[in-house]
């Protein structure tokens, strides 16, 4: 006699039509569905007082009213923008969100003019690639085989900052930057991911804006914000060294400060 | 976008409770488990521009979810595991006599809702992904596959694998427990 596979527990158990017949001739079989019954009931169970506290939605309405703050989406008045809106008024913004998330950058992109803006885009965009999870990473958080990895790849070895405090180096990425091969390495902080992006092209090249000087900081930084990331770069022998991170959770100070670390700590051999 | 559109917060944060609930289950109440949450509607409220209204939004929160969940298990692999010793204590009990049958729904009962979800935890990851969305949130097979990008068949089999593991989890933990007696 064949007893039912997994399969045809399953269906019966979601409800689907299946031959029954045998299920209603065979003790096993149904001593095996009432098992499955009453594992997956009291699993379900276990969660019926799993709740989230009211203040983790309080948290992340503030944060997503704090992104449309960052995309320019500001309602007006200054009153938090809850569920008030009229639905015209969200469909235009939310349109006018998408274009600034998406369109845009594609159409900076594609347009000759504004290359310089297209460089910060394509930062966000290696950034983004770095934090997806179909990228083909070389995960080592061995500096020196990450070095070694760069340096067969791009010829040379970009510097990293030394790790501790916090700081781990997660693995390193190779991408295209305006058509050249680009070494990118991900640094993960106390504060969120950020990608080190190497590329040749100067700060002024990519559009980026001077900070101010800062006690301390011998060298000039640069900083700017594109979409949804903050990046602050730094010149350093024939590269400019990009820090890129979320603007929610990496300040263009807390950049600065890694990329100065990484001066401090290592030199380009 | 049609006339009935919704803002973000009126569509998508109605779900909080099933985004959260999946999250505790794939990272235990923890700090951790709130953090996900919080990336998913985030990720979420940057991608609602291509959300097509009128289709169904708990599934694309959940896509999202699991996309987020499964980069930091990449990144956490890199900078190596992070297990928390707390939830060791369903591991220490070892191999489980022939004679430990977690039979009777009865015996299920002893176990603390926490117990279980500390149990479900231990289960390889996408088992335990699959088990959620199947299990406690009750999607249908079709929508699950989609979510986790596999067929059907792997969906069926995934979860009756990780419910079978997860009952022979909570037997060890019976044992250990000493909940088995006068159980057959
Ligand atoms: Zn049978």
């Amino acid at each position: 006699m064949n007893h039912l596979t997994d399969e045809q527990f399953e269906d019966i158990m979601q409800g689907k039509d299946a031959d029954l017949r045998h299920l209603s001739e065979c003790k096993d079989c149904q001593n095996a569905l009432a098992e499955k019954r009453a594992v997956a009931k009291r699993l379900q169970m276990a969660f019926k007082s799993v709740k989230p506290d009211a203040s983790l939605e309080e948290t992340i309405r503030g944060r997503i009213n704090e992104k449309r703050r960052q995309l320019g989406l500001v309602v007006s008045g200054g009153r938090p923008w809850k569920t008030r809106l009229n639905d015209k008024m969200w469909s235009t913004l939310a349109a006018a969100a998408v274009l600034f998330a998406v369109a845009i950058p594609l159409a900076i992109y594609l347009s000759a003019s504004s290359s310089a803006i297209a460089g910060q885009a394509e930062l966000v965009r290696i950034h983004e690639h770095n934090m997806s999870p179909h990228t083909e990473f070389f995960s080592d958080s061995d500096p020196e085989k990450l070095a070694a990895y760069l340096k067969d790849t791009l010829g040379f070895t970009p510097a990293m900052p030394a790790e501790g405090h916090g700081l781990a180096i997660r693995g390193c990425c190779i991408a295209h930057f305006k058509e050249q091969i680009t070494g990118s390495y991900v640094v993960s902080t106390p504060s969120g991911i950020i990608s080190i992006i190497v590329v040749p092209d100067t700060p002024k090249d990519i559009a980026m804006d001077r900070m101010p000087a800062k006690k301390g900081y011998g060298q000039t930084f640069w900083k700017s914000s594109y979409a949804h990331c903050n990046m602050v770069a730094v010149r350093l022998g024939d590269y400019t060294y990009c820090g890129v991170g979320e603007i929610s959770k990496i300040s263009h100070e807390y950049l600065r400060d890694l990329l100065n670390r990484l001066l401090s700590d290592t030199q380009p051999s | 976008m049609s006339a009935d559109t919704g803002s973000f917060e009126e569509i998508a944060l109605g779900y909080i409770d099933v985004v959260y609930r999946v999250a505790v289950g794939l990272c235990g109440k923890s700090v951790d488990a709130d953090d996900l949450v919080q990336d998913t509607f985030l990720k979420a409220f940057e991608r609602f521009g291509m959300f097509e209204q009128g289709t169904n939004c708990k599934s694309w929160l959940l896509t999202i979810l699991r996309n987020t969940w499964i980069d930091r298990l990449r990144h956490q692999k890199v900078v190596g595991n992070v297990v928390s010793l707390e939830d060791d204590i369903i591991d220490q009990a070892g191999e489980v006599d022939e004679d430990v049958k977690l039979n009777s729904s009865e015996l299920l009962e002893r176990f603390s809702d926490e117990q279980i979800i500390k149990a479900l935890k231990r289960l390889p990851h996408e088992q335990r992904l699959t088990l959620l969305l199947i299990d406690v949130e009750q999607l249908s097979q079709n929508d699950v596959a989609e979510i986790i990008g596999v067929a059907v068949g792997t969906v069926k089999s995934r979860v009756s694998r990780g419910r079978m593991e997860l009952k022979t989890r909570l037997e060890s933990y019976a044992k250990e427990m000493g909940l088995t007696g006068g159980e057959k």
